[in-house]
């Protein structure tokens, strides 16, 4: 009897299983006063509020049709701030992707959409 | 395999909450409630081994979690970041403090076994081994949730671990009042021991409630900014829900109190002997539930961050509002048809026929456990009213209400998995045995359907000894522990909480009846009749709120 509990509880577990929505979130970014410019390199900045580990955080740039594209990033000058270097786009609509650990251990994945004009 | 990781992350955090409360609550139980060099309580070796035991394996198996909590992160980012982690991960607080945490509790368990179970009635020993866990204890402050905070993270990094240690003061002490009362049912101490211990821990138990509130107020006050936060915020709403759990266990508490009381002014010992052992076991349940909502809690955003992607409260509250159920599903060509744009990044076409699909199945599945739970209300009921008197002799027949699980797991299985086998394209083994999420969602159609069968043999048996029973409400005790620990991907944080917020209420509940049917089976009448009728109801609030379920667009 213990044992099919114990089973039942295991599989349960196992049916459960869903990725959580962490602890790190952007609180700023600039494309909200910064568009990107077209057909030249650029920069784009977010704001996290808790410390994050770079080497263990991926971003990407997503294209129409959903092509990733992996982007190189450093930390910024502010608290939890990370610099994203963009390449030249052509006028569409894009998003950006990214895979952040947080220094209290939570991974977080979200997307920020924005457009080139 | 990322979300298996993920969750079992969350898991295994309130699991290592569990295990310090065993650890370090044991400790206080020792140093302030048993106090085994007092020799003239009538203590014997028994009991002081079975204590320190409880100490050092939840030591052990402390310095055991936090090492699996260090492999489920290396293959959580495995999986995530496609590559192996190392040498980065290696350098991060998360890791080191993470080692450096389980040596530190790998030592302080071995003390306890070597050295504390060798001189269980020493104080200078209780004290040592106090001393020792210091260092454990001040470690676990880089692996919390203010670790990453840029303001007053010392601050909060101490009220944290003192929260952390007047919790695991209440938990852990319950957890020996467990193993006392098990050695006392057993004969293996006097019966002296069991009102001795629960009032001195009737005292101690309110200062540590005293202690979580101190230092739990100033750290929901510096993460939780409005009143908004509180009510529109998933960080929001699990602190509701530890509020709510700790009302529930100072319930129970409450019961246990009044019958110590009642012991010392009538030397009537029966509520002691026959009711209090079993509240304290719903209080454990409801306890670790607690543990494991506050490591939950972790995993959120404080409300204070997320002020642009807060609910109000009318939209909290028209979550719940009542609206006629949906019955009628989108065809399964325009649900299939709306996939691609759903789950695109670019130029997403949010689905309707999604969101119906899914409104559709909470609110049939909402009727079910409605339907099923009136009649189960019924079956604790000798006679209808006289206007009913008619329908009397149907009354035997809704004992057997379980039925309904059967009913439901066949829904389930054909609904769950739009793209598979029945009603997809995909084959019945192809899908179950290549797909991940449509293999859980198989094994819980199936469980369903058992516990349906399980419960109904349960309700009907002649044997007054079985243990089929008990069943039921362990594992509503998991579900609702599951539908306070896991959350919602693929929705915007704003759309994942208003999800959140009608399974936190469902968790809460499914809680109530797993405690409610377990003190039927544990308690005598009437004790028995109330706790088994507040268990069908909850049964039935469920019900209720998957039948007004409304899913957001996405």
């Amino acid at each position: 009897m213990k044992k099919w509990i114990k089973l039942i509880l295991l599989v349960l577990t196992l049916g459960q299983a869903t990725l959580v929505i962490a602890h790190a979130v952007v609180t700023d970014y600039s494309l909200k006063v910064t568009p990107i410019r077209a057909n030249q390199p650029d920069n784009i900045e977010l704001t996290f509020n808790s410390k994050i580990e770079l080497g263990l955080s991926q971003i990407f740039l997503v294209r129409k049709g959903d092509k990733h594209e992996l982007l190189q990033a450093e930390t910024g000058s502010k608290q939890g701030q990370i610099i994203i270097h963009i390449p030249a786009l052509e006028p569409g609509d894009y998003a950006i992707r990214f895979k952040i650990f947080a220094a209290d251990g939570h991974l977080t994945e979200d997307v920020i959409h924005f457009s080139v004009s | 395999m990322a979300g298996i990781a993920d969750f079992l992350d969350s898991l295994i955090g309130g699991f290592d909450l569990i295990c310090y409360s065993l650890t370090i609550g044991g400790l206080f139980w020792g140093l302030f409630v048993l106090r085994p060099w007092n020799n003239q309580d009538g203590y014997n070796a028994v009991l002081l081994q079975k204590t320190i035991a409880l100490i050092y394996k939840g030591g052990f198996l402390l310095a055991a979690a936090q090492l699996f909590k260090i492999i489920l992160k290396i293959w959580l980012m495995t999986a995530v970041l496609e590559r192996w982690p190392f040498p980065e991960f290696a350098n991060t607080t998360q890791f080191i403090g993470g080692i450096i945490r389980t040596l530190l509790a790998i030592f302080l368990a071995g003390y306890c076994y070597q050295t504390l179970s060798k001189n269980p009635f020493s104080k200078a020993h209780w004290t040592t081994a106090s001393i020792v866990a210091l260092p454990m204890i001040i470690s676990g402050a880089w692996l919390v949730h203010a670790a990453g905070r840029f303001d007053d993270r010392f601050m909060l990094m101490s009220l944290t671990v003192l929260h952390q240690l007047a919790a695991a003061a209440w938990i852990g002490g319950i957890f020996q009042l467990v193993n006392l009362w098990l050695l006392r049912q057993n004969n293996r101490v006097t019966a002296q021991l069991w009102p001795l211990m629960l009032h001195r821990f009737s005292w101690f138990g309110i200062a540590s409630v005293a202690m979580i509130l101190v230092s739990g107020l100033p750290i929901a006050l510096q993460y939780i900014d409005t009143w908004n936060g509180l009510i529109g915020t998933g960080y929001g709403n699990l602190l509701i829900v530890k509020i709510t759990l700790l009302a529930i266990a100072l319930g129970f508490a409450w019961l246990n109190k009044s019958a110590v009381r009642e012991y010392r002014i009538s030397g009537d010992h029966y509520a002691l002997n026959n009711r209090v052992p079993y509240y304290i076991e719903a209080e454990t349940v409801v306890l670790i539930t607690l543990l494991f909502t506050a490591a939950s809690l972790a995993s959120q955003p404080p409300a204070i961050d997320i002020s642009n992607l807060t609910a109000s409260w009318q939209e909290v509250l028209n979550t719940f509002s009542p609206q006629i159920p949906q019955t009628n599903s989108p065809s399964h060509v325009a649900l299939i048809a709306g996939e691609a744009g759903r789950v695109a990044i670019i130029d997403q076409v949010p689905s309707m026929a999604a969101t119906e699909w899914s409104n559709y199945n909470h609110n049939i599945a909402g009727i079910f456990l409605t339907a099923m739970s009136f009649f189960a209300m019924l079956s604790y009921i000798k006679h209808l009213p006289s206007s009913f008197s008619a329908f009397d002799k149907y009354l035997p027949l809704t004992r057997y209400w379980p039925l309904g699980f059967i009913g439901l797991g066949i829904f389930l299985f054909f609904r769950s998995d739009a793209e598979s086998w029945p009603l997809g394209p995909i084959s019945f083994w192809d899908s179950t045995f290549n797909n991940g999420e449509v293999l859980q969602h198989r094994i819980a159609t199936l469980l369903v359907f058992t516990l349906g069968m399980i419960e109904l043999s349960a309700r009907i048996t002649k044997n007054p000894h079985s243990k089929l029973a008990f069943v039921f409400p362990i594992l509503a005790a998991f579900g609702g522990l599951m539908l306070l620990t896991h959350s919602h991907v693929g929705f915007q944080a704003k759309s994942a909480f208003l999800i959140q917020v009608g399974h936190t209420t469902m968790g809460i509940f499914s809680l109530i009846l797993a405690c409610g049917r377990w003190l039927e089976l544990k308690l005598d009448r009437p004790g028995k009749d109330i706790a088994g009728f507040i268990s069908v109801a909850a049964l039935f609030q469920i019900g209720i709120v998957l039948m007004f379920y409304r899913e957001p667009l996405y």
